[in-house]
């Protein structure tokens, strides 16, 4: 009886396209938005990838990433002398100005490294020599900050170009890839007696230390140690990566309007399916009174319903993923807008969407149990 | 059963009521009735409109519930079946051609007829090759995978004929099969009917207000008001079926 349940729905061909459409049009929805706020979420926490490190110590009072506080110079020592230490290194983060041909300026993410261990360097170096960065004015640029710095000139800036940064003259050395930070900024990497040249003198200029718990600690309780010694605060990376994310939960609207557009979409996508798989259902109700006369029982009536829902829902899906899927490819190519798209979360739609499946199913279950056999015989 | 045995019942009826709604809308539309229809006949039930032929062949084939008396149907006693039973008997026994035809119109004609196997658990296969062969019996040869809105309104119920006889059911219920369709064509259905019932384990009843078929039953069963008035043809009285 299946394949005739499922021709039955072929051959109704507006309501097909419309309940495959609209459940289509919710994935994605739910789908694309909810990979868009998962990307913008990874964008805030683009220092750790960045930077990389088992633990971070930074101010007592922050609670971000992107929020750092000034320390001073001797918290390195202090850290260094903690029991359950490896080793801890100086990073100096600061946001500077670039200067472009045109003569305007652009913002770019200076991060200075500890001379000697370069700890705290990019991901992944794409041209040039690493090493090369302790070399007098020399830097390191993003693929990004290539592209924003080059605007104004013949040709892409490559290895050995120079562009002035806060007035003072720097040299690409290399090109990496990094993540994207969550104001959009370039990372640009020194060591860090350079990065306090091209930066105005200020008064404490360590950013954070990062560490390594000794052989035989874990992360977590070297951290704790490090907090318990000195006073400041020691995250993991783990730690640190949630802190963060919470901190924009609380602390923005994006959660809120990423909420409400996949609640939307939900609802978008109930109404529709549900409505046109009554109104299917409604349309067929004298068929499917006259195969429960001819003895279809419930069971059986009930069972083609969902192996109709479900086509729908199965193929809606599918189409869905794969626009975001198709999207995301794009998006990813360029950079921007954010998107990330871990398995959890078209896993989390499908659910959300044969939920649907099995409410629309269910009203027209209801809809055909209630039916009399005999009203075939009425005109 | 043999051909001798033809007098035998197939529907034995007795003192059955219905009444639809309650209170002050309550309509009594069967108020006990008597009835019996023999293996092997083709019966009318004809009376004037609201008399409750409609409602009387629903609870025959099972389709509704009844409030009280008997029903036997081949054996099997519908008063005294849980509902899932009537379901089963529905689907092993009786076979139904309605008005409207009431084929599926996204179907081929060959996967309409197939539904009852289908339901009684024939494979896909074997229940569309006895598709095939009954509406060949029927007078359709080759039409088999063209959707049933394509034909006229004769075939379409020659269509749903093969539909209601293919799983071979002993009752077959007709109700008002030939209203919808000019003289000529419903004298054909009657004619197949006719040769449907001359089956020694089978009854066939048709519900009707067209006159122009009474000739076609073996006999005639006349209500009114919820009552069966007169029963006419063997061993009754022939006259409205001259
Ligand atoms: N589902 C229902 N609810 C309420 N009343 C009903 C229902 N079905 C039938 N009736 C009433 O029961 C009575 C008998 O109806 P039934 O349909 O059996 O008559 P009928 O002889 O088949 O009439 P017709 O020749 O017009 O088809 C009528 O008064 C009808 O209005
Ligand atoms: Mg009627």
């Amino acid at each position: 009886m299946y394949h005739l349940a499922l021709k039955m729905l072929l051959g109704d061909r507006a309501k097909y396209a419309m309940l495959v459409g609209g459940l289509t049009f919710a994935t994605m929805l739910m789908t694309q938005q909810s990979a868009v706020f998962f990307g913008l979420l990874k964008w805030t926490t683009s220092h750790l990838s960045n930077m990389r490190a088992k633990i971070w110590v930074v101010d007592r009072n922050v609670q971000q990433a992107n929020e750092l506080k000034a320390l001073r110079d001797t918290d390195v020592n202090r850290v260094r002398s903690v029991t359950g230490v490896a080793w801890a290194m100086p990073i100096y983060v600061t946001i500077q100005s670039a200067k472009l041909a045109d003569g305007n300026f652009k913002p770019i993410m200076l991060v200075g490294l500890d001379n000697t261990t370069l700890v705290g360097r990019p991901p992944i170096m794409l041209r040039g020599q690493l090493e090369d960065v302790r070399l007098p004015n020399s830097i390191i640029l993003d693929e990004l900050g290539i592209q924003r710095l080059s605007v104004g000139r013949a040709k892409p800036l490559g290895l050995g170009d120079t562009f002035e940064l806060n007035d003072k003259e720097a040299r690409i050395v290399g090109i990496c890839r990094a993540d994207r930070h969550f104001f959009g900024y370039p990372y640009a990497y020194s060591t860090y007696t350079q990065a306090l040249q091209f930066a105005p003198k200020q008064r404490k200029m360590l950013s954070l230390v990062l560490a390594e718990p000794a052989p035989g600690w874990t992360a977590e309780a070297a951290a704790k140690q490090i907090q318990l010694e000195t006073g400041m605060k020691a995250y993991t990376e783990d730690e640190l990566f949630w802190s963060t994310i919470r901190w924009y939960f609380r602390n923005t609207g994006i959660p809120v309007a990423f909420v409400s557009i996949i609640v939307l979409g939900f609802i978008v996508g109930t109404t529709i399916s549900g409505q046109t798989f009554y109104a299917f259902v409604h349309e067929n109700l004298r068929h499917l009174g006259a195969l429960k006369a001819m003895g279809a029982s419930n069971s059986l009536l009930a069972r083609m319903l969902l192996v109709q829902s479900f086509t729908v829902g199965f193929l809606g899906y599918g189409i869905g993923v794969l626009l975001v899927t198709l999207f995301g490819q794009v998006v990813l190519a360029r950079g921007d807008p954010p998107f990330m798209l871990p398995w959890q979360l078209p896993a989390a739609t499908f659910a959300i969407v044969m939920g649907i499946c099995a409410f629309s199913a269910l009203l027209g279950i209801v809809k055909v149990w209630k039916v009399e056999p005999a009203i075939v015989f009425r005109g | 059963m043999s051909a001798s045995t033809s007098t035998q019942l197939a529907v034995h009826v007795r003192a059955v009521t219905k009444t639809f709604g309650t209170g002050e809308a309550a309509v009594p539309a069967l108020k006990g009735v008597d009835f019996d229809a023999r293996q092997g006949e083709l019966l009318m039930i004809v009376g004037p409109s609201g008399c409750g032929k409609t409602t009387l062949l629903s609870v025959i084939a099972g389709t509704l519930n009844f409030d009280g008396g008997e029903i036997d149907v081949f054996g099997s006693p519908l008063h005294a079946m849980k509902p899932r039973h009537i379901t089963e008997f529905r689907k092993r026994h009786v076979g139904f051609i309605f008005q409207q035809f009431n084929l599926i119109p996204t179907l081929s004609c060959i996967e309409n007829v197939s539904v009852p196997l289908l339901i009684n658990g024939v494979s896909r296969r074997v229940a569309e090759q006895k598709a095939a062969a009954m509406l060949d019996q029927m007078g359709l040869p080759g039409r088999g995978h063209e959707r049933p809105t394509n034909l006229s309104g004769g075939q379409q119920q020659r269509v749903a004929i093969a539909r209601a006889l293919v799983h071979e059911p002993r009752l077959v219920i007709c109700d008002e099969p030939t209203s919808a369709l000019d003289k000529d064509t419903g004298g054909h259905i009657m004619d197949l009917l006719c040769a449907v019932a001359r089956h020694p384990e089978r009854s066939v009843i048709v519900v009707t207000h067209d006159n122009r078929i009474f000739k076609y039953a073996d006999r005639l069963t006349e209500m009114e008001d919820g009552r069966v008035q007169r029963v006419h043809g063997q061993g009754g009285n022939h006259d409205l079926i001259e």
